[in-house]
């Protein structure tokens, strides 16, 4: 419809009597507005029973707004062409036609008044909270972290043991999720085009956003709050499974820790990990070598006082706020273009050796900041404390990355 | 040159119970601790000036310069959204260039450029010789031109301010801003708010106060209207600004707590007073142009603006629904339901004032003789682009699908097809229709027409593909944007990134040609004669440029488009009356000069405004840098102060000139060289 | 442009330009003040700016509602409110608003002694009254209550600090009122000087009259 009213106002300012390019506009735009393919965000491809509704709202508005443009563009056009100057005579110095006015003030606001009823009804329709599946979503800089609480269900499945992951938000398909959103240090917005519209994400209150997928898949989103310096990496999707694969992902989520085998590189790596990451990133059940729980204090480095969960992290496909693939470019686009049926098992896989996109975390490993701008400079942080927003640069030595590469290529 | 008030000789107010006469008041009793200036020439001439005409020449001079400024700023973010993952800029100055873009453009462009069409133009329409408070007008001018170099300032000192324009707590506390630059944009927005602030209180006493004989509230032009609906706007919503930024500055200065969430601070409260004032001050940008083409268009179509009252209470109305429209910039806040539905079915109710004009616009065209100047095709483009944006508008005045369509490209594309289609587009066809005014030289109408065509092109090229962009899903403040994300098809995000790049540079290329036209016309221009469009309003009754005292005799109005009714008379014909013009705009001058007033007043130049102005960056640097530097300046202050109110209301008596001979029989010459 | 200009005022003045607040308005054979409305530009202006006031005092004001529950672990309005001690001041500042009154009057009759009589005394209440309000905050200060202790705090010194400030002012005004006229500076009318500056001085008077209400005497 965009596309249209532009073309419209080219050809009415081209004072050209612009009727049939302007029907001609028309008709390409309708065509082309099912042209996109494969576009992840598009809220034309609503996936879900609350992006359709909202989908069914904006496109009668994006209609009727088509049709009053053409009709003033074409009332704009003819009185360019019609009434240019060929020599007429002064015309008579009217000045209006009450009658006419009253009329032309009645109608936009008959149906604006047809547009605002339905919008209304939609406002408290999505304000529902009738679910089956409440998570906990919370947005800090720069990235979402999601909360699956122990003892509750999600879609008949029960959690036995508190799930926390980051990024990709898990749920199962066909079923009315509840996110209830709030932050941890400015405000963010969580947003999945097809799935829901956006909703803030403030810190001190509690939001809730309905989710709902009608089929497996995944649904790519982005944080629509400005929210600082890498506000444009934070982005996150919203993985949607059938109800046997989502009790496959929440039982491997609650699974117990596995320790590498003694003697690998991963072993080491389990060590290192300790040493270097352990201060921030939580790893459930890890122990150091004498049994003692390791427990990350986050809150003591980093000013949200948090850091992504790396338990499962190899169950995820991409990391640091969904910003940075952890799978090639080549088996992202299988999964994202898998059909339903076969996307549950593909994604359940993981990050496979084969899959793996070791380039990316290497990067990342060696200066994190400098992938993702995240205030890391220890010079700057006096309005902090010290504390970073984002990982700091760790100065870790090649064999140390081959190291926690090892190790966490494990966490799945 | 200068003309100087002459002190009366007779004695000041007295009512009936006069004891005794109060002593009179000679400009050398009533001196001060200096003189008032007197040069007429020279940069003393303007930097001293109380005249509203150069104060609104240096007004629209200066917000030129800072719309190049934030042009060039919109330029390298179209830059860096060329391609994806792009590192044209990096992403804390991109951070900083998207905030002092739509600041500059908003504060620092849009506003003052239409405050220097108000200064210069309100007290001509509506047949005065000066606004109400010239040395506040005066003071006014030099507060934006300091405020907007102080914001801009930043940019040398340390990083400019990083957190949008919109500031949303708890991203502007010093925890998450440590660089100075939000503190130079909280001061920076203080300094140029008095600014707006004296500005309205005058304008609309000049408006109410100081009409010609005759014109009524329903014969003021509209361009006056629209003004003195804006000029209420901006009385009103000011001080809810001023309060937001004072509790965001004692926050970042002082260690208040109002947006500390650790101490149970709503980060919605700055939302509230935000948009409280945001969204009025949409409404401030747009009215002004809106009233511009509601000149442009009469003048051009030769007949009277169409529906003429439902215009002026359109806009009126536009005016006061503006206030309960705020919170639909804040739909995915999380409201709450009520709240929500309530502002979503006020913001629709705005839409109908708004179709009214649109309507009464093209109707205004419906049956005229229409004149297709560079002025009049910026004013058919207003029309057009502004409808699309009004379109576009509807679309997320429905909450649900607003909630997709927020802090997306979309938004960017609606608001731009307002804002440049809407305000600026009008400003230019105001440049246009007035500059023989103004300057006494006619604008090549030829590059101009080049200029509309490039500007009204770009337009659509940049901002149209921002609708694509948005509804594809891609959000507004982003640095980069992921190829993995752009899509395939008709609709991918990489092509229409790039033709809205190539737009951009398509509007500047017409900008450049305006900034051209003004080069090469100042330098051997025609000579503009003082009605070159066969106008219709007072402001034509004067002088290409108007003199100094604008009128010398102040017109008696006896009907709307006063002029154009001076100039035409119905004459019976033997195909029945017709409308013939039986005298030109220079003969209905000339038999206004015969009449001229013995007795013209006009207010004498002062030192005082520039020195008041320039004491409040001084106090702004210091609370940044160094308290004893605002002590300073508060010192320098209330010298400004009392030098102000001490100030001879008069030059001294020996800088007049003796009377001249000569000059007709109620004529003395009292001009000062 | 050098055939015009004069400067006496026996003219006809219809829209003389530039007359400033410093005075010399325009005032016509009869003394008379023509403007379209009737109403001078000066207190026109003073009302228009009032209006603005009325907005700011309300963002303070609004704030001050949202955040005066939440003390945190700082002292709240219970335990800091001297409320008898404000009543006095408040009474004083009431007063002073009588005195203006009189002063206005003065002014009318051209009453110049009178006139700076009550201004200086109107001046001397708003001086206690901001007296009383420095006082107030030290004990409050003593008690706990800093600037920075809670959002309660914060926005209670913001919001009568304002106002304290818009008093001084006002004082200062007033101060310099009575020496102008004492030295005859006026050029103007004098007693609508006198009257804009009571508009003023009223105004801050009222919004104390709803802060006092607002803060004080109404319950968290």
């Amino acid at each position: 419809m965009e596309q249209s009213e532009n073309m419209q106002s080219r050809s009415c300012g081209r004072r050209v009597a612009g009727r049939r390019y302007v029907a001609l506009a028309v008709g390409v735009g309708v065509l082309l507005a099912g042209c996109a393919k494969n576009a992840p965000q598009d809220t034309f491809q609503p996936a879900g029973s609350n992006a359709r509704k909202i989908d069914g709202l904006q496109r009668e508005l994006f209609y009727i707004s088509g049709v009053v443009g053409v009709i003033v563009f074409a009332f704009v056009g003819y009185a360019v062409w019609k009434f240019k100057d060929r020599g007429q005579e002064i015309p008579e110095q009217t000045h209006g036609n009450p009658k006419l006015e009253i009329l032309l003030t009645i109608l936009p606001a008959v149906i604006l008044a047809v547009v605002a009823v339905p919008s209304i009804a939609a406002v408290f329709e999505l304000d529902k909270k009738d679910n089956d599946c409440v998570i906990n979503v919370t947005g800090q800089q720069w990235w979402w972290e999601y909360d699956y609480v122990q003892g509750s269900t999600c879609g008949g499945v029960e959690i036995t043991k508190s799930i926390v992951t980051s990024s990709e938000l898990v749920i199962p398909a066909d079923v009315d999720v509840l996110l209830r959103i709030t932050s941890r240090d400015v405000i963010h917005s969580y947003w999945i085009p097809r799935l829901n519209g956006k909703r803030d994400a403030v810190p001190g209150r509690l939001h809730t956003l309905r989710m709902q997928a009608d089929q497996p898949g995944i649904y790519t989103g982005q944080c629509t709050e400005f929210c600082g310096l890498s506000h444009a990496r934070m982005r996150q999707a919203a993985v949607a499974l059938n109800k046997a694969d989502f009790q496959t992902w929440v039982t491997n989520q609650t699974a117990d820790y596995v320790a590498p085998e003694a003697g690998t590189l991963a072993a080491t790596g389990e060590g290192t990990f300790q040493a270097q990451c352990s201060k921030c990133h939580q790893v459930n059940d890890l122990k150091t070598a004498d049994g003692t729980p390791v427990l990350a204090a986050p809150d003591l480095y980093v000013v949200s006082g948090v850091a992504p969960n790396l338990t499962k992290l190899m169950t995820r496909t991409a990391f640091a706020g969904w910003t940075f693939d952890l799978i090639s470019a080549e088996c992202r686009d299988k999964l994202w273009n898998a059909p339903p049926d076969e996307f549950g098992a593909l994604y359940l896989q993981g990050v496979t050796p084969e899959c793996f996109d070791e380039a990316n975390l290497r990067t990342w490993l060696r200066n994190a900041p400098a992938m993702k701008p995240m205030y890391a400079d220890p010079a700057k942080l006096a309005a902090t404390g010290g504390k970073t927003r984002g990982m700091p640069n760790l100065n870790l030595t090649e064999n140390q990355i081959d190291e926690l590469i090892a190790y966490l290529l494990e966490r799945k | 040159m200068a003309i100087i008030e002459r002190p009366s000789l007779a004695p000041a107010v007295i009512g009936d119970e006069v004891a005794s006469p109060p002593a009179l008041v000679t400009p050398t009793a009533a001196m001060g601790v200096f003189k008032r200036p007197v040069s007429t020439t020279g940069w003393k001439s303007w930097v001293f000036t109380v005249d509203h005409k150069k104060l609104g020449i240096m007004y629209g001079a200066v917000a030129l310069f800072f719309f190049l400024v934030g042009g060039a700023e919109a330029l390298l973010i179209r830059l860096q959204l060329a391609a994806p993952d792009n590192t044209v800029l990096s992403a804390d100055l991109y951070n900083q260039m998207f905030t002092m873009h739509a600041t500059t453009m908003v504060f620092l462009f849009v506003m003052p450029m239409a405050a220097a069409f108000a200064n210069y133009f309100i007290p001509l329409q509506i047949g005065a010789r000066d606004v109400a408070f010239p040395r506040i007008n005066a003071v006014g001018f030099w507060l934006f031109l300091f405020g907007g170099l102080f914001l801009n300032s930043a940019w040398f000192l340390g990083g400019a301010a990083d957190g949008g324009w919109f500031m949303y707590s708890p991203n502007s506390s010093p925890l998450f801003s440590p660089s100075h630059g939000i503190d130079f944009w909280l001061l920076g927005l203080q300094i140029t708010g008095i600014a707006s602030l004296v500005g309205a209180m005058n304008l609309i006493v000049t408006i109410l106060n100081m009409r010609a004989p005759g014109m009524s509230l329903m014969r003021m032009p509209v361009f006056t209207w629209m003004q003195l609906v804006t000029q209420f706007l901006l009385l009103f919503a000011m001080p809810v600004i001023t309060v937001a930024l004072f509790l965001l500055g004692f926050q970042r200065n002082f260690g208040a707590a109002f947006f500390d969430v650790d101490k149970g601070a709503d980060p919605l409260l700055w939302q509230h007073l935000f948009w409280i004032f945001g969204h009025p001050e949409v409404y401030i940008i747009i009215l002004p142009s809106f009233g511009i083409i509601s000149e442009v268009l009469p003048t051009f179509a030769r007949k009277p603006l169409f529906g003429y009252k439902f215009v002026v209470f359109s806009g009126a109305a536009i005016g006061f629904i503006g206030w309960g429209v705020w919170a639909h910039h804040m739909f995915a806040s999380g409201l709450g339901p009520v709240s929500v539905a309530v502002f979503s079915a006020a913001t629709m109710l705005v839409a109908i004032p708004t179709g009214v004009k649109i309507c009464n616009w093209t109707l205004t065209l419906w049956g005229g003789k229409l004149w297709f100047t560079t002025a009049m095709n910026f004013a058919i483009g207003v029309i057009v682009l502004f409808t699309i944006g009004g379109l576009s508008g509807v679309t997320h005045a429905s909450a649900p699908a607003d909630t997709q369509q927020t802090d997306t490209y979309h938004i960017v594309a609606h608001f731009h097809y307002v804002i440049v289609g809407g305000a600026v587009m009008g400003l230019f066809a105001g440049f246009y229709y007035w500059w023989p005014k103004m300057f006494g030289k006619m604008l090549s109408e030829r590059m101009g027409k080049w200029n509309f065509w490039l500007m009204f092109f770009g337009v659509n090229l940049t901002f149209a593909p921002m609708h694509i962009l948005g509804m594809q899903g891609q959000p507004r403040r982003m640095v980069v944007w992921p190829s993995k994300l752009t899509g395939e098809g008709f609709f991918n995000l990489g092509f229409w990134n790039k033709v809205a790049t190539l737009g951009s540079f398509t509007i500047a290329l017409g900008v450049l040609l305006f900034v051209i036209n003004i080069i090469i016309t100042t330098k051997k221009g025609a000579k503009a004669p003082l009605d070159p469009w066969d106008a219709r309003t007072l402001e034509w009754l004067t002088a290409s440029p108007p003199k100094e005292h604008n009128f010398d005799s102040i017109p008696t109005v006896h009907a709307l488009d006063e002029f154009f009714h001076r100039k035409y008379e119905e004459v019976d014909t033997a195909d029945g009356a017709r409308l013939v013009k039986v005298k030109t705009g220079e003969e209905v001058l000339a038999i206004e000069e015969a009449a001229g007033d013995a007795h013209i007043h006009l207010p004498s130049p002062s030192y005082w405004p520039i020195v008041l102005a320039l004491s409040f960056p001084v106090i702004a640097y210091g609370i940044i840098f160094n308290r004893m530097l605002s002590v300073v300046g508060a010192g320098i202050l209330v010298i400004a102060l009392f030098g102000w109110v001490l100030e001879p209301s008069v030059a001294d008596d020996s800088d007049y000139d003796p009377p001249a001979e000569g000059s007709g029989p109620t004529k003395e010459l009292a001009s000062i060289g | 442009m050098a055939d015009i200009t004069i400067h006496k005022s026996d003219a006809v003045q219809v829209e003389a330009a530039g007359h400033d607040e410093h005075g010399h308005n325009d005032h016509g054979p009869g003394g008379a003040h023509v403007t379209a409305t009737g109403l001078s530009n000066n207190k026109m202006a003073m009302w228009l700016f009032l209006g603005s006031e009325c907005l700011l005092f309300g963002g303070l004001i609004s704030t001050y509602m949202l955040y005066r529950g939440r003390q945190g672990s700082g002292p709240g309005p219970a335990q800091v409110f001297d409320i008898p001690l404000t009543s006095v001041s408040s009474f004083i500042l009431l007063m002073s608003s009588l005195t203006m009154v009189l002063a206005v009057n003065a002014a009318k009759r051209l009453d110049d002694k009178n006139t700076r009589l009550w201004l200086m005394a109107t001046a001397l209440l708003g001086a206690l009254f901001v007296g009383g309000q420095v006082y107030e905050f030290t004990a409050f200060y003593q008690e706990g209550l800093g600037f920075t202790t809670s959002l309660f705090s914060s926005s209670f010194f913001t919001l009568t600090g304002f106002h304290g400030v818009h008093v001084t002012l006002g004082v200062v005004m007033l101060i310099a009122l009575a020496a102008i006229i004492g030295r005859g500076r006026i050029t103007g009318d004098k007693a609508e000087v006198v009257e804009i500056v009571g508009l003023y001085w009223h105004f801050v008077d009222v919004v104390w009259v709803v802060i006092f209400t607002l803060v004080y005497l109404i319950p968290a």
